[in-house]
Parts: C-alpha cells; sequence; structure tokens
C-alpha cells in the first residue's frame, strides 16, 4: 500500500506546474552559472600556475642564499580548488599565497594587498545556492500541501475512510516527496558534472569524486530535511496556503534572518579586540627585537672592512667582493642576526595567533548560534566538504609553516648556521686578492670596474635541486571528519521532523 | 467606489494571518536592529574618536619642524555615519583606514572588530528589511489579488455590477499599499523612536530629509513589488501557480541576479593579483634604478652624505632621482587601488539587473555609506595630500636657510635642511576633514536609480492594468 500511495503522489507531482517550473528553472540556473563559475575557477587556476611558475623562475635566479630569504622573494600558493564552483566558503575572501621567509610566520590573511575590500559589496555565488534557495523553495512548495491540500480537496479523508492506516499515507508521501524533489537535483546536478567534466584545465581525482559523491549525499539529506520541515508545517494547519505562507516565513528566517543574527549574537559574547591592540602588542616585540638588534652591531661593530655589493631586483642584493676584514664581519653578522630574526619571528607569532585564536572562536560561536537554520548547516557541510572552509585555509597555512621549517633548516645546513660566505657572497680568494690591490691602488679604477662587471656576467645561481619541495596535499577524509556532524545533525533534524509530522498526522482533523 | 474597495481590501489584510506574521516579524526586526544600531554606533563613534585623536597629536607633535610634517604618515579614519541605521552599505568589511602621507597613500586596509574568516554577510537595517523578507512579503499578499478572487468567484460578482475594472485594479493596489505600509511606519517610527532616546545620534534637518529620501526610494521598491504580485495573478487562473511564478521570479530577482555581478568583476574586470602587485612595484623600481645607472637623474643621485656641499652628492639630483621612484611607487598602488575600485563599481553596475541592487545603490548614495562613499573619502585624502604639500612649501619660502626642496627620503632632507625645520603654529595646518555630499548632489547621484525603480514602476503598472483588463473572470 505504501508503494501504491508513493507511486500516485510521485506520479501527481510529476505533473504539476510547480515541479516542472521549479526544474527548469534548476536546470537553466545550472547551465547558465556553471560554465561561468567553472570559467573562473579556470582563470584562477591558471593565475596560480602563472604564480608558481614566476616563483620557481625567480628563485632560480637566486645567487646566494641570503636571496632566497629576502623581501618575500619566496612565496608558496594555495591551489584554487575544483570544488569550490560548488562552494565558494572564504576561499576568495583569504589571501592564496604567503612569503616563506625567516622574518615572519606565516599566517592567515585578508589584506587589501591580497585581497580586494571593495568586492565585499558583491555577493558570491556558487552552485550550493542554487540547491539552499531554489531546490529549497520547490521543498516547501511540494511539501506544503501534501496533508493540508489533501484535506482541503476532500480526498484525505476518502484514503482515510478505508483501511489505509495514517502511517501507511504519511510514509508514502514522505517517499513520494523524497522521489520528487530527487528528479531536479539530481538532473541539473548530473547536468553540473556534464558541463565540469567536458571543460578543459579540469582534472577530477579520486580524491574529487568522492567529494563530489559526498556533496550530491549531502544535498538529497539537506533537501530531505527541509521537506520533512514542509511537512510538518504542513500537518499542523488546514489550508494549503497557511501552511506555504508559514513555511516560506521560517524559510526567509531560517536564509536570512539567522545567519545575520549569528553573527551580531557572537560578536556582543566574544567581541574582538582593537587591531590596534594586537599592533601595540607587535610594536613592543619588535622594539625588543630592535633593542637586540642594537646590541648586535654594539658587539660587532661595522659594516667591517670594504665591499661592493650588487643590488638586481628591487634590493636583491649580494656581496660581489669584499676584503679579508669585511668577510669575517659579515660572517659574524649574519651568524648573529638571523637567528635573532627567526626568535622573533615565532615571538610575533604568538601574539597573532593569539589574536588569531579570538577570531577563530568568534567564528565558532556564530557558527554553533547559525546552527539553528538547516540552511546554514548546509552551507557548512558544502564547504567543508568543497575544500574551502576555514579549516582547510588553516591547512594551508599549517603546511606553509612547516615547508618555512624546512627551509630554514636547509639554510642553516647549507650556510653553517649562517655563517658560511656562502649565504651573504660567492667571492673567492682570488677575488679578494684583486679587491685588495684595487684597494691598494694597484688596480685603476677603469680596470676594476671592467673586472666588476666580468665578475658580475659570471655570477652563477644557485643549485637548488635540493631545495626543499612545498607539498600540500589536502585529506578527503579530514574534510569529511569535519563535515559529519554537521550531517548528522541535518539528517537528525530530518527525521526529528517526520517524526513530529508522524505525531501530529496522528491526531490531525480530516473532515 | 475606490475608496470603498480600498477599504474592504485594506479590512481583509488586516484579519489575515499573512498580516500578523509580517507584522510581528517587521517589528521584531526593526526593534532589533535599533537595539543593535544604538550599541554598534557608540562603540564604533568611540573606536573612532579614539583612533582620531591618537592621529592628531601625533600630527601636532610633528609640527615642532616643518619638514616632519611632511613625513608623517596620517592615519586616517573613515567616521561612522548616523544614517547607517538605515542603509549600512557593507561598511563592515569596506576599507576604514587609510595610511597616507605627502608622497604616497598607501592601499586602504579594513581594520575593525570584524572577523574576516566569516562570509560577509549584510548587516540587517532597513534597507535589508525591505529589500529582502518586506519584498516577499508583499508578494504574500497580491499573489491572490485576481485569481484568487476569481477562484472563489467573487471578481466576477465584483464586475458583474457597474465598476469599471482600472476602479477594481487601483483599489487593490491601494488597498495593499496601506496594508503594507501600517507594519512599515510602524517599524520605522519603533527603531527610530529606540535610536533618538538613546541620544547617541543627533539627526540634524538634513539627516530627516535624506530618511525621507531613503523611505519613499523604499516604497518605489516595495510598490515594484506589489505590481509585479498584480501581474501575475492577473496572468494566472490558480493562486497557486501564482505564488509559485512569483516566489521563483522573487528567487531570480532578489537573490540570483545579485549575484551575476561579483561572476563578472571577477571575470572581465579583475584586478592585479598580489604577486603581480608585487611584481610591477619591483619592475618599476628596476626601471627606476637602471635610469639612475644610465645617468638620467644626473650623476651621483642615489650617493648621500649628511653634508650637502660634500662633493660626493648632488642634491638636484637625488631630488630628480628620488622623486621618480616615489611617483613610480606610488602609480603603482594608486593604479591598483583603482582597478580594484572599478572591479566593484564594475560588478555593481551589472548587478543593476536586479532591482534589489538598484534600490541599495539608491539607499547608500542618498545616506552617504557604502561604495561610492570609500571611493569619494580616497578622493578627498587625494586632495587634502596636494593641500598639505601646498602648505609646507608655502611655509617653507618663509626660511632662507632651506633648500626648497622636498622629496622622499627623510634623512636625507633632514640633514641637508632641504625643507624648513622651523616650528609651525599647528592650527594653520589643513587637517583633514571629510566632506558629505549635500543632499541635492546625492540625489544627482541617486537619479538614475531613482528613474530605473520609477521606470520599473510604470513598466508593471502598465503590464498589469492591461492584464486585467483582459482578465477571463468567469
Amino acid at each position: 500500500m505504501i508503494w501504491t500511495i508513493t507511486k500516485k503522489e510521485f506520479l501527481l507531482n510529476l505533473m504539476t506546474f510547480k515541479f516542472t517550473v521549479g526544474t527548469i528553472l534548476c536546470i537553466v540556473l545550472m547551465s547558465v552559472f556553471m560554465p561561468v563559475l567553472v570559467n573562473d575557477y579556470q582563470m584562477r587556476l591558471q593565475e596560480y600556475n602563472e604564480n608558481v611558475t614566476d616563483k620557481q623562475a625567480d628563485l632560480q635566479t637566486a645567487k646566494v642564499y641570503m636571496n632566497i630569504n629576502m623581501g618575500g622573494r619566496y612565496m608558496v600558493h594555495r591551489p584554487p580548488s575544483i570544488l569550490s564552483v560548488f562552494s565558494k566558503g572564504v576561499e576568495n575572501q583569504l589571501a592564496s599565497s604567503v612569503k616563506i621567509e625567516t622574518n615572519t610566520v606565516p599566517g592567515l590573511s585578508a589584506r587589501s594587498s591580497e585581497v580586494n575590500p571593495y568586492l565585499s559589496v558583491l555577493p558570491t555565488m556558487d552552485i550550493s545556492l542554487i540547491f539552499k534557495i531554489v531546490v529549497s523553495v520547490l521543498a516547501l512548495l511540494v511539501a506544503c500541501d501534501v496533508i493540508s491540500g489533501e484535506r482541503e480537496q476532500g480526498t484525505l479523508k476518502l484514503i482515510l475512510s478505508g483501511t489505509v492506516a495514517r502511517h501507511q499515507v504519511l510514509l508514502g508521501k514522505l517517499l513520494a516527496g523524497q522521489l520528487t524533489l530527487l528528479v531536479p537535483l539530481t538532473i541539473s546536478f548530473l547536468v553540473g558534472l556534464s558541463i565540469l567534466l567536458f571543460s578543459p584545465m579540469v582534472d577530477l581525482t579520486a580524491s574529487d569524486w568522492a567529494r563530489i559523491s559526498l556533496i550530491y549525499v549531502a544535498s538529497v539529506i539537506f533537501v530531505s530535511a527541509i521537506y520533512n520541515i514542509g511537512l510538518f508545517v504542513s500537518t499542523l494547519t488546514k489550508r494549503p496556503a497557511i501552511s506555504l505562507i508559514a513555511g516560506l516565513f521560517f524559510w526567509i528566517v531560517f536564509i536570512m534572518v539567522v545567519p545575520n543574527a549569528a553573527v551580531y549574537f557572537a560578536s556582543q559574547i566574544a567581541p574582538l579586540e582593537l587591531e590596534e591592540k594586537v599592533d601595540s602588542q607587535l610594536e613592543l616585540i619588535m622594539q625588543e627585537r630592535q633593542a637586540e638588534v642594537k646590541k648586535i652591531r654594539e658587539e660587532i661593530p661595522g659594516p667591517g672592512g670594504n665591499e661592493v655589493s650588487n643590488f638586481y631586483d628591487d634590493f636583491q642584493f649580494y656581496v660581489l667582493v669584499c676584503d679579508k676584514e669585511g668577510m669575517e664581519w659579515r660572517r659574524k653578522y649574519h651568524a648573529a642576526l638571523s637567528p635573532l630574526y627567526i626568535k622573533y619571528a615565532d615571538k610575533l607569532w604568538q601574539i597573532e595567533h593569539l589574536h588569531f585564536k579570538s577570531l577563530l572562536q568568534q567564528k565558532q560561536l556564530t557558527n554553533n548560534f547559525s546552527r539553528i537554520s538547516p540552511i546554514s548547516m548546509y552551507d557548512y557541510i558544502m564547504s567543508n566538504l568543497a575544500d574551502t572552509d576555514t579549516a582547510s585555509c588553516q591547512y594551508f597555512i599549517d603546511r606553509a609553516k612547516a615547508h618555512r621549517e624546512e627551509v630554514i633548516d636547509y639554510l642553516r645546513l647549507k650556510t653553517d648556521r649562517f655563517s658560511s660566505a656562502s649565504y651573504f657572497t660567492q667571492c673567492t680568494e682570488a677575488d679578494m686578492v684583486v679587491y685588495q690591490e684595487y684597494l691598494d691602488g694597484k688596480i685603476l679604477e677603469d680596470d676594476f670596474q671592467k673586472w666588476k662587471e666580468k665578475k658580475i656576467a659570471q655570477m652563477i645561481p644557485l643549485d637548488l635541486r635540493d631545495f626543499p619541495q612545498f607539498i600540500y596535499q589536502p585529506s578527503v577524509a579530514k574534510s569529511f571528519n569535519r563535515a559529519i556532524p554537521d550531517l548528522a545533525l541535518l539528517f537528525f533534524i530530518g527525521v526529528l521532523f517526520f517524526v513530529l509530522s508522524f505525531v501530529t498526522f496522528l491526531k490531525y482533523d480530516v473532515r | 467606489m475606490i475608496r470603498h474597495i480600498i477599504r474592504k481590501e485594506l479590512l481583509e489584510n488586516l484579519l489575515s494571518l499573512r498580516f500578523v506574521l509580517s507584522l510581528l516579524l517587521i517589528i521584531c526586526l526593526y526593534a532589533t536592529i535599533g537595539f543593535v544600531f544604538v550599541s554598534k554606533y557608540t562603540r564604533q563613534t568611540d573606536d573612532y574618536w579614539k583612533r582620531t585623536n591618537e592621529n592628531i597629536a601625533a600630527f601636532s607633535e610633528r609640527a615642532d619642524q616643518l619638514y616632519k610634517l611632511a613625513f608623517y604618515e596620517q592615519e586616517i579614519w573613515r567616521k561612522p555615519r548616523p544614517l547607517s541605521l538605515c542603509v549600512e552599505g557593507f561598511e563592515r568589511y569596506l576599507p576604514n583606514y587609510f595610511n597616507s602621507s605627502l608622497f604616497r597613500t598607501q592601499l586602504p586596509e579594513v581594520r575593525s572588530r570584524s572577523n574576516f574568516l566569516l562570509p560577509n554577510f549584510c548587516d540587517i537595517d532597513w534597507v535589508f528589511i525591505i529589500s529582502i523578507p518586506l519584498s516577499f512579503v508583499v508578494l504574500l499578499f497580491t499573489y491572490d489579488s485576481f485569481c484568487g478572487e476569481r477562484q472563489a468567484g467573487t471578481l466576477r460578482l465584483i464586475l458583474s455590477g457597474a465598476i469599471p475594472r482600472h476602479q477594481v485594479f487601483l483599489g487593490k493596489y491601494f488597498g495593499a499599499a496601506f496594508t503594507l505600509a501600517i507594519p512599515l511606519l510602524m517599524g520605522f517610527l519603533i527603531n527610530l523612536i529606540i535610536v533618538i532616546s538613546s541620544d547617541i545620534v543627533k539627526l540634524g534637518s538634513g539627516e530627516w530629509l535624506r530618511i525621507i529620501g531613503i523611505a519613499l526610494i523604499s516604497f518605489l521598491y516595495l510598490s515594484m513589488f506589489l505590481l509585479l504580485g498584480m501581474f501575475v495573478s492577473s496572468r494566472t487562473a490558480h493562486s497557486t501557480n501564482s505564488i509559485i511564478i512569483l516566489l521563483l521570479v522573487w528567487v531570480c530577482l532578489v537573490i540570483l541576479l545579485p549575484r551575476l555581478g561579483r561572476i563578472v568583476s571577477d571575470m572581465y574586470y579583475k584586478s592585479m593579483s598580489h604577486a603581480e602587485f608585487q611584481k610591477k612595484i619591483v619592475e618599476n623600481k628596476d626601471q627606476i634604478f637602471s635610469e639612475m645607472r644610465s645617468g638620467k637623474y644626473g650623476e651621483k643621485a642615489f650617493e648621500f652624505h649628511p653634508d650637502r656641499n660634500h662633493p660626493s652628492v648632488n642634491p638636484p639630483a637625488a631630488v630628480r632621482f628620488w622623486n621618480a621612484f616615489s611617483a613610480s611607487v606610488g602609480q603603482v598602488y594608486e593604479q591598483h587601488h583603482n582597478q580594484m575600485l572599478a572591479q566593484a563599481f564594475a560588478g555593481r553596475n551589472f548587478a543593476l539587473v536586479s532591482p534589489m541592487v538598484i534600490y541599495q545603490q539608491a539607499s547608500e548614495i542618498i545616506a552617504g555609506t557604502g561604495l561610492n562613499r570609500c571611493a569619494s573619502l580616497y578622493q578627498q585624502i587625494k586632495r587634502y595630500q596636494e593641500q598639505l604639500k601646498e602648505f609646507i612649501i608655502s611655509e617653507d619660502q618663509k626660511d632662507p636657510d632651506s633648500l626648497h626642496i622636498l622629496f622622499d627620503f627623510n634623512y636625507a632632507v633632514d640633514s641637508w635642511r632641504a625643507i624648513s625645520k622651523n616650528p609651525v603654529d599647528f592650527d594653520t595646518v589643513p587637517k583633514f576633514q571629510e566632506r558629505d555630499l549635500s543632499l541635492g548632489q546625492s540625489m544627482k547621484l541617486a537619479i538614475w536609480d531613482i528613474g530605473l525603480l520609477v521606470l520599473f514602476n510604470l513598466v508593471f503598472f502598465a503590464a498589469s492594468f492591461v492584464s486585467f483588463l483582459r482578465y477571463d473572470v468567469r
């Protein structure tokens, strides 16, 4: 009997105007937006590839090890997530590249030089919006007159006057509604997936396929939860118009009011400090660092001796040649200074990390408040699975930090803890002899200039074949672990509202 | 007869569940945002004055020597606006901090208590309530204006009398409009009472006129949806079909279409990435350095000695070099900033296909918040830089010991006395003051948006009227 009711309801739903319009709209929106989103992804991917290639090329021109460490020469980049077409998350809000240098520890940021702040007036678009908005409205439209509509038409009392049990009727309607909604969801999903697959530069790996499957499952659970909410509202009212209005009011509250209110409440309960307070703490640390730098300069007064530097590429420089005294001074100076900067980079990071923890705490609070809304929960699940949530950005930063440690260890090894001449020069003993002769006046200025130019032309870049490689491989299992609680909660909400519908329907007056 | 129809529609609506729910929703929202605004505005104003006073204090400390004023990097903060009550304009996420010196304005930054880890939601303000939930509520009142009465059989009864169709149409329009005006005006009043009684916001006549302007634009926006509802209702025979179509149209107009702007701006107007920005700065600096080495600025342009008469230095060449260097780097910053702004404006302009964005933009212009304000503020800061520079140059002329040359190398300007080191009266030093657009100027800027809203109203009015004239009431 349940199957008969399901079949009847399903076929009836398929022939309704709302189903036709809703399905067509989903397909049209998917067909319009997916190519645009894929194109946007391709552009970001291209930019990422260019950045990586440029930085690799830049790194290959380093003449001395100090150049790797200076002025943001070496950066690592986070590749755009292909599944950001499904959910943009916070990917566009945060910087996607970080500097690797001894002076700073990488951290999440959204500075104006890295992210365009003016774009915050423009809301972002992704595929989850189509499911969140259009399919959820369709779910409410399908569910709102399931019980109250049949009551109004008079057919519900006819069905129940027979030997059909109420639970059979409700289960049949539940299954039919779910199946009805699966049709536009699946068709639009398949349309979007085909567009994605046939796009150039898109190469889906096994983990991407796993994520896409989970995204589909999450969307099904979400739509089912919304349907069950609509079903529950339908069992509370006697007219479909009233259940539709009530359902849509809740929908507006879930989609618009709850997320914004959650941000407000979280900011009241866990307010953030002014950035100036953090800046002043950082300033204190930097003053402390400056004081220690001054001490080092007093202990190792200089610049010692004589040297000739060569500048290139925005104050990248190396010492072309120096005398013995200059060499000794530089070796001691860098051996003392570089570890100091590394030590203070960690101290600065501690302060920034504390501030970052307060941001995370506020975010966590916001997420918890907004979990009142199934639509917010669905959002979190989608961004977790698409790898565009804060946790995945944080993972990138953690990898960048680990890579920085590897680079520092590499530099320590290659330059004997920054005390080796190779840290700042390629000058040889023979070069030092020539320079000393120049200083003693035994070589003329013009000849020395020619020798200098020849020396610059002969400079060879460092052999960096053993330079540590940056590895960034997000894990599907970790994304899924993050998404599981919200997925379970969403499923539970669906079940809860179905149980409530069941209880209410048992007492429903069908006359 | 129109009055009777209006009265009938009004009474019918007032007794309906949808009106009760709408009233509750709107009053709760407006009351909540009133209290939220009071606490938020207090905090924002305190933060603003603390920071601005610190900046002025630090600036005044440098008045003991004129040249120091030239090198002070002022921290200019965006002042909170009382009319952010009506339309906040995403100001929480827009840059509010500008670091500016005579030689360069850094890229503006967002320095507030906002959390960049959170998705960018818009604040709940008047415009948000009206553009999203209230426009939705309007459709719920009008989706069954004609088809509902047709299904009930009452429409043919009304029209079988001597009542012309246009009277029925106008009666229904004004009936729905007055119904919606009740909760809307109550919401406005409650909100304004909460804000004014808190005594933290002083609303002058200018602000009141702007509030009235925003209220009128809000009415135009809601009227558009009202007429849209009536149009769809007059095209369908069943109210179910009408609400379905209207819902999906609403979703497209209010939620989906505004997002097109971001997509278009990312695809066609993308500003420099961070890596490109850094690279451009490096390239420009390299260019200047190689020009320096080739002797373009003169000999010894990069050399420095504390004694300006030392043979190793050439102050005029140094001035040329450092001014070129500073201009070149400043140009990259300005170009990047202008590209970022252009990208946002392009996206916003494209999103004007959505009436919601038109309404948002018009309200922001009238209230003096949002993107236009940020753009205007940046231009004002640039003009202020010029003004300060002229002041310093004219004050410097009074010192016969000065070289009267200003360039971006602090230590050299100090050692060489390139600019006067005499003290200056801080009261005469120009200070930055943001100038608001007058109401007339704001209206002029918003005229296209208001015109579009009027046009939408006229189009939907004509469409729904013509459609109803031909509506089969049987």
